[in-house]
Order: structure tokens, then C-alpha cells, then sequence
């Protein structure tokens, strides 16, 4: 206790030093060296409407909290280290010692942008889209759907690359480079939770306040309305809002820190012999098809009744649905009367909207390709039915926390990783059960 | 760091200094018994918004389709009576509230959440922090339930129909967050987590009614899911907001009554 105390103190002194440290301007400009970039989304939504002198504000917070892409920073909570940002941050050029600086600008940032939004100059023309790392969501992972990836996640996807989308592999670079890369990926990763985590802030505790004389009565201006003051975000001067950043990083950090707790550990006993015969295989394949269509796992929904996934195709992932929402309100904001706030952000929700990639649907795997993204290791597949396959459709089966109870047993979902592992070698046109019959008897 | 060694003594002193605490405590609360009051009222839609539109329930249509399914994300009733308003305790994140000692204890009954005919059944439920959310499936076809809250772990997990999923949360959110069923692309739900019982939806009559909240000024807020925060919207006695929060004075021992609250279209986005 002792101690977690001194680490506190010891950690908002930090903070303190780095919130007051000269701010950089985070501005946009086109020449100059590369520049974060604020979810332009997110400030102008409907939700979160984030005026000019607040985004600058956000924007010199995060500067402060996170340095640039040059120069990148970390306070000593995040647990980042700094030596390997630095590897991987700026550009591209190797010292007298043949160490490679500059990895992420060399090797990702086509694809994955300077911020880590998924918006690289590549990033248009791929399907699926490059990941924007920004929400801390991945796909392919050991923890449970709701939890952070650990380093060995990152690491395991950037040596194995996504078989079947761009994401290249990156098994030639020395471990230590793709060390360096992982922790950057986590930098950019918490860096866009908080940016979020601070625009939501301000949006629900920060903007215009009706003025209060020192009775709390609310001051009127001539015309007997209330007088209405901004409240600047500015942690270095006002040690609440200091608390509530360094609360805020807490949080998101924690969630980081307690990832290689939140792996999903297959029960020994349940895990099928590295050894069985054909008999059982083929016996544990039939339960898995069993499951595969049946109403309880009900895999057949989204990957179809062939399981060439051609079940439910008009779905979204959640980056593309915020985007959606966004357009659709933008949309809708047209045909109505203009208020304030839209008048407001109205000429930038349009440049924003204008900038947006085309949606596009959450297709379903087509499991008789034999091609897995997460990769193919029967655990990998194990993981992927288990945890589902987070910030897609595809949920879980498995516990959603460590020592809950899943919706399937864990020997069934074994059943399942057989019988997905024997989809591409089984004929489409095998005959399929009949749907389950029990749709006829439960009518409201 | 060594822990002090309790003696007797120390512990009888201890008990005493409760014991006067305790009565002072007493003192306190019968004082304050009248310091807690009501606030109500009614949304009420002014003007035409429009048939509700059919759902075309393409998934599981031998099922779905026979339950003659409308989009539910605004439902009005009779007089124009708005169901499914949020009306909540805005609260700074720092800030906590006194809460009435009846309400003190969460509820060790679970809210439900069920999946039944194709729909959420409720579409709009408040629950506490620490409070079981049970989510079952009613039907003969498959639903996952996809939670995406901001502070909040959220999950996505297929729901079978034999048992149900329950769920409890750490911290308080600000605003709804959404249920959805990623097989029936309709379905939505919204549930509201609070770390205070000062919450409630309103009902199909479009009224409302929060008691025992402490008196005193208070800020509230008034979200809708059509729009979100519901900006700008006058009632007898004041207005919302930008943000949909408005400034109000609960009467001690009494009711606050906002009347009829007029919803213009243009608040539900129409
Ligand atoms: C040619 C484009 C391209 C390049 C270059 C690239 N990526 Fe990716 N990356 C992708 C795409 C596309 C995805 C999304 C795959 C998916 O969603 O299935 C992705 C996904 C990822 C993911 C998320 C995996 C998960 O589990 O969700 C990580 C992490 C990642 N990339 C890191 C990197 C790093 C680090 C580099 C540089 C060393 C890099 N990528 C280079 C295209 C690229
Ligand atoms: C609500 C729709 C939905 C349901 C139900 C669903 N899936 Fe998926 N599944 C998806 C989507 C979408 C993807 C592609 C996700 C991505 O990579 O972006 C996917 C991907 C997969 C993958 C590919 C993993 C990889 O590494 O490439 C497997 C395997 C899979 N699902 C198996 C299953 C099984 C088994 C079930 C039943 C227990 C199931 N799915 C139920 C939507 C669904």
C-alpha cells in the first residue's frame, strides 16, 4: 500500500511536469514534420460536437501526454518504454551501429497512417481495411472479446501478418524490431483511447456555463439573459480536471496492464488428445456440424447453410458503423431546419463526411477456404469461436470473463474447431440436416 | 508499513466514539427525513411524425416474419405520448449523490433482458451499477446480444434459449449503450448504468416520475435515441440545454411537476 501510494504521488508529479511543459501547437499544416491527427469524426459527430477552441486544447493535451510523431512520449504510468518508441517513431534511417530507426514510418505507416487511424495513403483501396488502432480493438487475439490483446498477440499477428488480407508478414524483422513496433502500435492504441476518453470529457463536463455570482444566483446580462462562460480544458492549471487526465490514462492503461490475465486458458481436460483415431475424430466432427447448425451455437446464420459465409452479409464491423452513423445523421441534418449546434459544424460535418472511405459490409468467413486470418493452429481456432472475433459480428461462445460460463461447453467448441478444420475438405453439396424443427411449437 | 496493535482499550474507545456517532448520525437523518423530493412529468409529442416503419425481417423470416415487427426507435402512443425517454441524474464524473437510505441497496433482483419475437423486450431499461443484467432468448432461433458501452467491458455472446447470461457492471456510464443482435439487424436495445438509483425511462404513457431524490438544485438530463441528448426543448419553466441537461430545483418533502413536456419533431430528428 505503501509503496502504490509513493507510485501515485510520483505519477501525477509527472503528469504535473508534463501537462505545464512548453505545449506544442498541433495545427495542421502541410509541410513541416508529420503531425497527429484528431478523429475529425468524433470532434464534428452529433454526439460529441467538439468546438475549434476545445479540439486545440484536446489536441495540446495530447501533445503534452504523448509528444509527436518525431518525438514521441510516454509518462512513466503508461509502462511504455521509450527507448523502443523511439526505435520505432520518426523516420526512416539506420545509426553507425546498424540499428533501423524509423520502423513504423518504414514499414506500416502506408497503410496504417501517421496516427494509426487505418487511413494510410494504401489504405483505400484494401478489403478489409487496414486496422485503426485508435479504439485499442483487435481481432486476433487470446483474451476474452472485451479485453486488450497482449504483446504476444501483437507479435504473433505481425510475424504471421492476416493471411488473406493486406497485412503483410514481418517474420524477417529481427524480434527486437518488431518488439519495438508492437510497443508502438500500444502507444498510437492509447493515445486514440484518450483522445476519445478527453473529447468525451469535455463534451459532457467542460463548455458554456451559466455564470454564478458568489450567492450562486446565475448572472444576467442587460437583456435579463444569462451570461454564459467557457470553461477551459486545461489540466496544468486546474487541478481537477488534472485528476480527471490522469484518471482517465489510469483506466485505459490498466486495461493494457491487466491483458495477460485475461487469457483464455483451455481447460486441460477438456482439450481433445493430440493422438485419437479416425473414429473419433470423425465422431467429434459430426458434433460440430451438429452444433455448426443448430440453434444453440447457430454458426450457420452469418457463415450460411454451405458455410461459405454467405449467411448474413449486410452487417457492419464497429469502425465502419460510426462512420455510417456519421454519414446518415449528416444526411438527415440536410432535410431538417438548422439549429445552432448544426449551423455550427455544418460546413465541417460535410468536408468530414466528404473524407470518409466507402462502407463496407462485415462479410463472414468463407470457412470452406481454409484460410484463417487469426491463424491455424487449432487453438487459434479455439480462440477465435470462444472469444468471437471482437469489433466484428461474429460473437462469442465461449465465457466472456474469466471463471464465467460460457453459452457452449468448452468440449463442444472443440467439437466446432474439428468440424471447422474439416470444412474445406468436406463437399458443399453433402446433404445438410434439416433446420432445427422446433421453430413451429414457441409462437407469441 | 506495521499495523497498530488494537488493545481493549482502544477498541472500547473506539465503540464509544461510534456509539456518539451513531446517535448524532440519527440526529442527522430525522432532521433531514423531509430533504427529499419528487420529480415528475410528460413527453408528449407535438405534431405529426408519421407511421413507424414495418421492418422487413429478412433473417429467420418463418419466424420473425410472423410478428408484424415495426422500427422501434421512436414509439408513440396515444395523445402523443413519448415512451422510452431517459431522464437521469447528470452527475460530473468526480461527483457523486446522497442517496435516499430505501435506496441504498442495489436490488438482488436481476433486470431482464429478453430476446422475444424477434425484439428486446424491454427496448429501454436503466440498471444499477452492481445490479445483474440477465439476458435470455425466449425464441426458437438464435440471438447474440452485442453490448457496446463507453466505459464498460462490453461483450458479444450468443444467447441460448436454456441459459440465460447474466451481467454486472463496475462504473457508471454517461449516456445509454447500445443492445444490438448482429443476426436480426433490427433489434436494438438501450441499457442505461449508473452508479445512483436517480433514473428511469419513460413509460408507454410518456410519463415519468423519480423520487427521493435529495432536494436541492440538481442538473438532469433528457436523452432520446433517436437524437440523442434532447437539445433545446422547452417546458413550463425552462429549457434544455445544448447538451439536453437542464437545471432544476427539487422541492423538499414535495414534487417537482414539469407538466407536459412538448417534443417537437425536430428534437427527434424528424
Ligand atoms: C499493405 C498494408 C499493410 C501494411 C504495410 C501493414 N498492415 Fe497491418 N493491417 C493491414 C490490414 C488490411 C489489416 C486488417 C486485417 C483484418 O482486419 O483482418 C491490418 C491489421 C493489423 C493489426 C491488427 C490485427 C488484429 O488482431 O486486429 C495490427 C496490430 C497491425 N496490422 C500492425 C501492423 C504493423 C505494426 C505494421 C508495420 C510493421 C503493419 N501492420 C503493416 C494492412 C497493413
Ligand atoms: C453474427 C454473425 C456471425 C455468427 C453468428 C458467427 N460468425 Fe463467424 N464470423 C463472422 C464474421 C463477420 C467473420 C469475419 C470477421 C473478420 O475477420 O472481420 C467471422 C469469422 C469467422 C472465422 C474466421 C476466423 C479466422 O481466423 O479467419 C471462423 C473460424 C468463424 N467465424 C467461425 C464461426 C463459428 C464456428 C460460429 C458459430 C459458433 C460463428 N463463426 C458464428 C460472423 C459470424
Amino acid at each position: 500500500m505503501n509503496q502504490n501510494t509513493m507510485k501515485q504521488k510520483l505519477n501525477s508529479f509527472y503528469l504535473l511536469a508534463c501537462l505545464v511543459a512548453p505545449l506544442v501547437t498541433v495545427g495542421c499544416s502541410s509541410s513541416g514534420p508529420p503531425e497527429f491527427r484528431l478523429d475529425m469524426v468524433k470532434m464534428v459527430s452529433e454526439e460529441t460536437p467538439t468546438a475549434q477552441e476545445y479540439q486545440q486544447e484536446i489536441a495540446d493535451v495530447l501533445g503534452a501526454l504523448f509528444g509527436t510523431p518525431d518525438e514521441p512520449f510516454a509518462l512513466p504510468e503508461t509502462g511504455l518504454n521509450a527507448i523502443q518508441l523511439q526505435m520505432a517513431a520518426g523516420s526512416a534511417w539506420s545509426d553507425e551501429k546498424g540499428y533501423n530507426h524509423g520502423l513504423y514510418r518504414k514499414h506500416c505507416v502506408h497503410c496504417h497512417g501517421i496516427t494509426g487511424d487505418g487511413r494510410g495513403p494504401t489504405a483505400r483501396f484494401l478489403n478489409p481495411y487496414p486496422r485503426d488502432y485508435r479504439p485499442g480493438v483487435y481481432k486476433f487475439k487470446s483474451t476474452y472479446n472485451a479485453d486488450r490483446p497482449t504483446d504476444e498477440d501483437l507479435h504473433r499477428v505481425l510475424v504471421n501478418g492476416v493471411p488473406g488480407t493486406a497485412m503483410p508478414s514481418f517474420s524477417l524483422l529481427p524480434s527486437s524490431e518488431v518488439e519495438s513496433l508492437v510497443e508502438y502500435v500500444k502507444y498510437l492504441s492509447i493515445r486514440g483511447q484518450m483522445e476519445t476518453a478527453l473529447t468525451n470529457f469535455v463534451f459532457d463536463e467542460l463548455g458554456e456555463e451559466e455564470a454564478e455570482d458568489e450567492d450562486g444566483e446565475p448572472l444576467l446580462d442587460g437583456d435579463g439573459e444569462p451570461v454564459l462562460r467557457r470553461i477551459p480544458f486545461n489540466p496544468a492549471e486546474d487541478a481537477e480536471q488534472q485528476e480527471v487526465v490522469a484518471d482517465l490514462l489510469a483506466e485505459i492503461v490498466e486495461g493494457w496492464d491487466a491483458a495477460s490475465e485475461k487469457i483464455i486458458l483451455p481447460e486441460e481436460d477438456q482439450i481433445p488428445a493430440e493422438e485419437r483415431s479416425d473414429e473419433e475424430i470423425a465422431a467429434s466432427v459430426d458434433k460440430g456440424r451438429e452444433l455448426f447448425y443448430g440453434t444453440r451455437a447457430n454458426c450457420i446464420k452469418c457463415h450460411g447453410p454451405t458455410a461459405l459465409g454467405d449467411g448474413q452479409q449486410d452487417d457492419f464491423d464497429n469502425w465502419s458503423k460510426a462512420h455510417k452513423k456519421f454519414l446518415s445523421d449528416v444526411a438527415e441534418s440536410h432535410k431538417g431546419e438548422p439549429t445552432e449546434d448544426s449551423q455550427e459544424f455544418a460546413a465541417s460535418r460535410d468536408e468530414v463526411a466528404a473524407m470518409i472511405y466507402p462502407l463496407r459490409n462485415a462479410i463472414p468467413r468463407n470457412l470452406r477456404q481454409g484460410i484463417y486470418r487469426g491463424g491455424r493452429r487449432r487453438l487459434d481456432i479455439f480462440w477465435r469461436i470462444s472469444a468471437g472475433i471482437p469489433g466484428t459480428p461474429m460473437p462469442a461462445t465461449g465465457s466472456a470473463a474469466p471463471g464465467g460460463k460460457g453459452t457452449i461447453s468448452e468440449a463442444e467448441i472443440w467439437n466446432i474447431v474439428d468440424y471447422v478444420l474439416s470444412l474445406p475438405y468436406e463437399s458443399p453439396s453433402r446433404p445438410l440436416k434439416a433446420l432445427p424443427a422446433n421453430t413451429e411449437g414457441i409462437v407469441n | 508499513m506495521s499495523i497498530p496493535k488494537l488493545t481493549t482499550q482502544s477498541v472500547q474507545a473506539t465503540a464509544k466514539f461510534c456509539a456518539a456517532w451513531a446517535i448524532v448520525a440519527m440526529l442527522f437523518s430525522a432532521a433531514n427525513a423531509a430533504d427529499w423530493g419528487t420529480l415528475k412529468g410528460r413527453f408528449v409529442v407535438e405534431g405529426d411524425l408519421g407511421e413507424a416503419a414495418a421492418v422487413n425481417a429478412n433473417k429467420d423470416p418463418e419466424f420473425c416474419g410472423k410478428h408484424n415487427l415495426m422500427d422501434e426507435a421512436i414509439i408513440v402512443g396515444e395523445e402523443g405520448a413519448l415512451a422510452n425517454v431517459f431522464v437521469y441524474l447528470y452527475l460530473k464524473s468526480s461527483k457523486t449523490v446522497e442517496i435516499h437510505p430505501d435506496l441504498e441497496k442495489v436490488d438482488t433482483e436481476p433486470v431482464l433482458l429478453d430476446n422475444k419475437g424477434c425484439r428486446f423486450e424491454p427496448h429501454a431499461l436503466v440498471l444499477r451499477v452492481g445490479q445483474s443484467l440477465e439476458i435470455s432468448n425466449s425464441d426458437p432461433v438464435a440471438h447474440n446480444t452485442n453490448l457496446t458501452p463507453t466505459k464498460n467491458p462490453g461483450f458479444n455472446q450468443i444467447i441460448p434459449n436454456d441459459s440465460p447470461l447474466a451481467k454486472t457492471f463496475e462504473k457508471r456510464e454517461s449516456y445509454p449503450s447500445p443492445a444490438a443482435c448482429n443476426i436480426h439487424p433490427w433489434m436494438k436495445a438501450y441499457v442505461l448504468i449508473r452508479d445512483n438509483p436517480y433514473m428511469t425511462v419513460t413509460a408507454a404513457d410518456g410519463s415519468f416520475e423519480i423520487a427521493n431524490l435529495p432536494a436541492g438544485k440538481h442538473e438532469f438530463i433528457f436523452w432520446h435515441e433517436s437524437k440523442g441528448n434532447m437539445k433545446n426543448m422547452t417546458f413550463s419553466g425552462g429549457k434544455t440545454s445544448r447538451k439536453g441537461r437542464a437545471k432544476l430545483t427539487i422541492p423538499a418533502g414535495d414534487t417537482l411537476d414539469l407538466g407536459d413536456i412538448k417534443v417537437s419533431p425536430s428534437v427527434l430528428g424528424k
